[in-house]
């Protein structure tokens, strides 16, 4: 084998491997163009409307397509799932590197692996049959003596189908997620650190709170932000337990009146004449680009953290 | 010459081991009180039990082991105390909701599964017909079909990227790794969106189960690479400079001594990645559509899947279609397990070579 067949060889090997790399970075713009493109009739009928109104009408012809109640709705499931999921997260992952005997922290490390893989129909199910009676207890708790926070307020009987049940379900979803990369970068944390922590009197809680959590910090808003990606594009679990209302409500999260995107996408599809599936693409464009900007936002956050940890 | 006598013990030489009997008491204290004031209080005036828990029984818990922590370790141990009884709240509430969804799957799914349920299809079949008749196996077969079609794209492409990533000195290393990292967050209705607005929408095909496949390769393809990178990045560089020293092309150090030994890890990748896709729900739904019949063309007309099953008998209501979702959702949960228990035996495996 001479010199130029080997290189001839290797070149074809890099080649099909640059491809590989080329195909799939264009796949974000592809996404991203091809969905602007079905959309663009959408978009340019609608105008900026499309994301400030809130009618949401195929009938008529041209038909008003406006999406604010869904945009907010999915916003305030996402942060609700993060208000519980988040410091439960921490709590757990803190637990497994720091409390849990090596056996125990072994087994719930694989369960809580196998979790993150959980599929979402799966959480759905159980959201709609296991959770929703309890969780409608705990509303019902919630409005009669805590009625007075604006946020606990409802003026119904049923918290059926509320923002809150769904920001519990998709909590569900995103705790192994968060817990995951928390614990990761919790264990990655320098043993020597916490050891020397501890020497000079520390005592676990100021271990945790001036060494562990310091160092973890970027690590765990990166786990946090990935989470929230997946909590923005929760489809299926979120379709099941949430009541979709073209009514935008901000903060009521117990009234049975929610939004979500991705839902609503699911929802209005199998029925959609060709201008409603034009509009729900366009709906799909925004779900796209927002949780893209939280991705990016997260995957250089982690990447510069691991860099940290590294040197 | 004297020898020298052996001094006394000291008795506070091991203050770990002084387990006090007022130290046991305390402990014994901090940890039962709570709990029997806690019921009393519940019991006593009628507190609904969740409430009873987060409002009347973690306040106290708190008090009791910050008051025993007081007095056993001063004030330095309260913050100590307050972040335990917290944890471990907080990781029993986590273990509840968890260990429910399993829990429900696996008991609601055990009630309505049988063996024929894993095979037989559903024609004929609608949300009210008894459970002696039909099952998932359509849906089963459809799920293996349209995710190991989706394997076949996304496993080379994704390793390829691996290798583009650790083998070369490429210029777009750091874009690409960004990119494929963003990609992770699609959303994966998007994903299905997508799809169809290229192939459907153009009329170049109905939906199909190919199509549902190229879908679940834009969810797949992250998983892929990420794992397949770290794992190239673990195989020794001495390996990699001696292949290349003994004369062989880059690409034959690649297939012959690399790859061997970054085997195991590249396995668990694919599983893993398998694993993230197999149960997706929305990108099916707007790629292909449920047929109650036994389908093994992918390219061409219905076919079911397990998610979509599911998702069909969900929507439908009544109790035995709830029962076939419950069975359903066991049959996957049983296929995501099997794969993520494979993993595990393959990577444990390379772990003690």
């Amino acid at each position: 084998m001479n010199t130029r067949q080997v290189a001839k060889g290797d070149r074809a090997f890099f080649a099909v491997s640059t491809a590989a790399a080329f195909f799939t970075m264009s796949l974000v713009f592809a996404v991203l163009i091809f969905l602007s493109i079905r959309s663009w009739k959408t978009f340019s009928e609608q105008g900026l409307a499309f994301i400030t109104g809130s009618t949401w009408d195929a009938t008529s012809t041209p038909g008003t397509f406006q999406i604010l109640p869904m945009l907010v709705g999915t916003l305030v499931v996402s942060i609700l799932g993060l208000i519980i999921a988040v410091p439960t997260s921490v709590a757990v992952a803190y637990f497994i590197e720091y409390m849990a005997p090596p056996k125990v922290a072994k087994i719930a490390t694989s369960l809580i692996d196998l979790l993150a893989a959980l599929p979402s129909v799966v959480i759905g199910l159980w959201g709609l049959y296991v959770l929703i009676p309890h969780a409608v207890t705990w509303s019902k708790l919630l409005s009669t003596h805590l009625g007075f926070i604006p946020f606990f307020r409802t003026d119904f009987d049923n918290a059926q189908g509320a923002p809150f049940i769904a920001g519990w379900t998709v909590a569900i979803m995103i705790i192994p997620i968060i817990t995951s990369v928390s614990r990761e970068v919790m264990g990655r944390v320098d043993k020597e650190l916490v050891s020397a922590a501890s020497a000079l009197g520390g005592t676990n809680f100021s271990t945790m709170r001036r060494v562990v959590l310091p160092t973890a910090k970027s690590g765990i808003l990166g786990g946090i932000l990935l989470g929230l990606g997946r909590a923005l594009g929760e489809t299926v679990a979120i379709f099941f337990v949430l009541n979709l209302v073209f009514e935008t409500n901000w903060y009521r999260v117990l009234e049975p009146k929610g939004g979500n995107v991705a839902s609503l996408i699911v929802s209005k599809f199998a029925e959609a004449t060709a201008t409603e599936i034009s509009a729900l693409m366009a709906a799909g464009v925004v779900l796209f680009v927002l949780t893209l900007i939280v991705n990016m936002i997260a995957t250089s956050i982690v990447q510069r953290a691991e860099r940290k940890m590294a040197s | 010459m004297t020898t020298l006598e052996l001094l006394p013990r000291p008795k506070d030489a091991a203050p770990w081991r002084n387990r006090s009997k007022s130290l046991l008491t305390k402990i014994a204290l901090a940890s039962v009180l709570p709990v029997v004031l806690a019921i009393a209080i519940g019991k006593a005036f009628g507190i609904p039990g969740p409430i009873t828990l987060l409002l009347v029984f973690l306040p106290l818990q708190l008090l009791a082991s910050g008051l025993a922590a007081l007095s056993t370790r001063g004030k330095r141990g309260v913050a100590d105390s307050q972040l335990n009884v917290a944890v471990l709240f907080a990781t029993t509430f986590v273990a509840i909701m968890l260990g429910s969804v399993l829990f429900s799957v696996v008991s609601f799914g055990l009630n309505a599964i049988s063996p024929h349920f894993a095979y037989q299809n559903n024609v004929y079949v609608t949300s009210t017909t008894s459970l002696e008749y039909g099952g998932a196996g359509h849906a089963l077969l459809g799920t293996v079909l349209v995710v190991g079609l989706a394997a076949l794209i996304a496993v080379p492409v994704g390793i390829a990227v691996a290798v583009y990533l650790t083998e070369t000195r490429g210029r777009f290393r750091g874009p690409v790794r960004f990119f494929a990292q963003s990609m992770s967050g699609l959303p994966s209705i998007v994903a299905g969106l997508f799809i169809f607005a290229v192939f459907v929408s153009t009329g170049i095909s109905r939906p199909a189960g190919w199509l549902a496949s190229s879908a679940l390769v834009l969810l797949m393809l992250p998983t892929v690479i990420r794992m397949s990178e770290e794992v190239l990045k673990l195989v020794p560089g001495d390996l990699r400079s001696a292949a290349l020293a003994l004369g062989a092309p880059q690409r034959k150090a690649f297939f012959l001594v690399i790859m061997p030994a970054a085997k195991t890890g590249l396995v668990t990748a694919i599983l893993l990645g398998i694993a993230r896709i197999v149960g997706e729900t929305a990108p099916l739904l707007l790629t292909m559509r449920v047929n109650p019949n036994t389908n093994v063309n992918v390219f061409s007309g219905d076919m079911s899947t397990l998610p979509t099953y599911i998702f069909a008998f969900l929507t439908a209501g009544f109790d035995t279609g709830r029962a076939r979702s419950w069975a359903a959702a066991f049959l996957l949960l049983a296929v995501v397990g099997l794969i993520f228990g494979t993993a595990r035996a393959i990577s444990a495996k390379s772990i003690k070579k």
